[in-house]
């Protein structure tokens, strides 16, 4: 099962540097979509196939806290794994967010961490044999 | 602030140099002087438990380097000038986001804002909170960190607030 994958940061090298570390994971991408912001992000959300959510916290117009808040108000939303990318060094919101179910990977990531938790996440299934 | 926090600074962007673009740095005792028109800088602003500022300069080719490392370009083409910005950026959002918790504490909660490009005359922060200078193979890389008035940051040392020295 190959994974769609949308990627929220106001980056454009950091979005770019989280697509090449997927593409490189072993992990059967499908089709991998970007937005620069939460709001951004909650738009692909309603009009393409998401499998996963990879999201920065600190962004302009609608931050990742917010937009993952709004994912879960929505019935259709709130069920897609979700893990946040940041910077981010308050526990307490590391908490908060956790307690909404997402995973949390702290910037600069490793490769490994990435697809580590993609794995646990998804499980071994939508990852190419050879990366198992 | 303390010389704990510089050293602490020192290694945040040591290692962010490192796991993000690869680049090896290590600290400089003395800043060398560097004419500000050959460095690019950008700042970025935070409020939350305290509000302030960092920025981050690079000399040119420690700048293309960055980029091109981040990007993984493979062909040695230098990336465009908006790609090794935006590069800087994310540098300098990083380091920032990393420093907070040895300032604030691992409780407190900051909103960082997008860093911008900040100009060759800009003017200089009086009395930085925490500033290093690191020695690249191509170049140099300056950070600065600003605690605005009525802040107060724990140290990174643990000392107490408000012992700012000016630099």
């Amino acid at each position: 099962m190959a994974v769609n994958i949308l990627v929220v940061d106001d980056s454009a090298v950091m979005r770019s540097m989280i697509q090449k570390t997927l593409l490189l994971s072993g992990l059967q991408v499908g089709e991998i979509h970007q937005a620069g912001n939460g709001r951004e992000g909650l738009d692909a959300l309603g009009t393409q196939w998401i499998d996963l959510v990879i999201v920065d916290i600190n962004m302009p117009v609608m931050n990742g806290e917010e937009m993952i808040e709004q994912m879960h108000s929505r019935d259709e939303l709130k069920g897609i794994p979700t893990v946040v990318v940041s910077t981010e060094g308050s526990q307490t919101r590391i908490e908060r967010l956790q307690r909404l179910g997402v995973r949390f990977i702290h910037k600069p990531f490793t490769p490994e961490a990435i697809r580590d938790t993609i794995k646990e996440m998804l499980g071994n299934e939508v990852f190419h044999d050879r990366s198992r | 602030m303390t010389a704990a926090a510089d050293g602490r600074l020192a290694e945040v962007t040591i290692d962010t140099l490192e796991k993000l673009a690869f680049l090896f740095a290590s600290p400089v005792e003395a800043a060398p002087e560097v004419e500000e028109s050959l460095l690019t800088t950008v700042r970025v602003e935070f409020t939350g438990a305290f509000a302030g500022g960092l920025e981050v300069s690079l000399s040119g080719p420690v700048l293309a380097e960055l980029a091109a490392n981040m990007l993984g370009a493979m062909d040695g083409e230098p990336l465009a000038p908006e790609d090794q910005l935006d590069a800087l950026k994310e540098l300098a959002n990083v380091v920032c986001g990393n420093m907070l918790p040895a300032l604030g504490g691992d409780e407190a909660e900051f909103s960082i804002r997008a860093p911008h490009p900040a100009p060759a005359n800009r003017p200089a922060w009086a009395a930085p909170a925490a500033c290093c200078c690191l020695a690249l193979d191509n170049g140099i890389c300056r950070v600065r960190m600003r605690v605005d008035a009525g802040a107060a940051p724990r140290s990174a040392d643990g000392a107490a607030p408000g012992s700012a020295a000016t630099r």
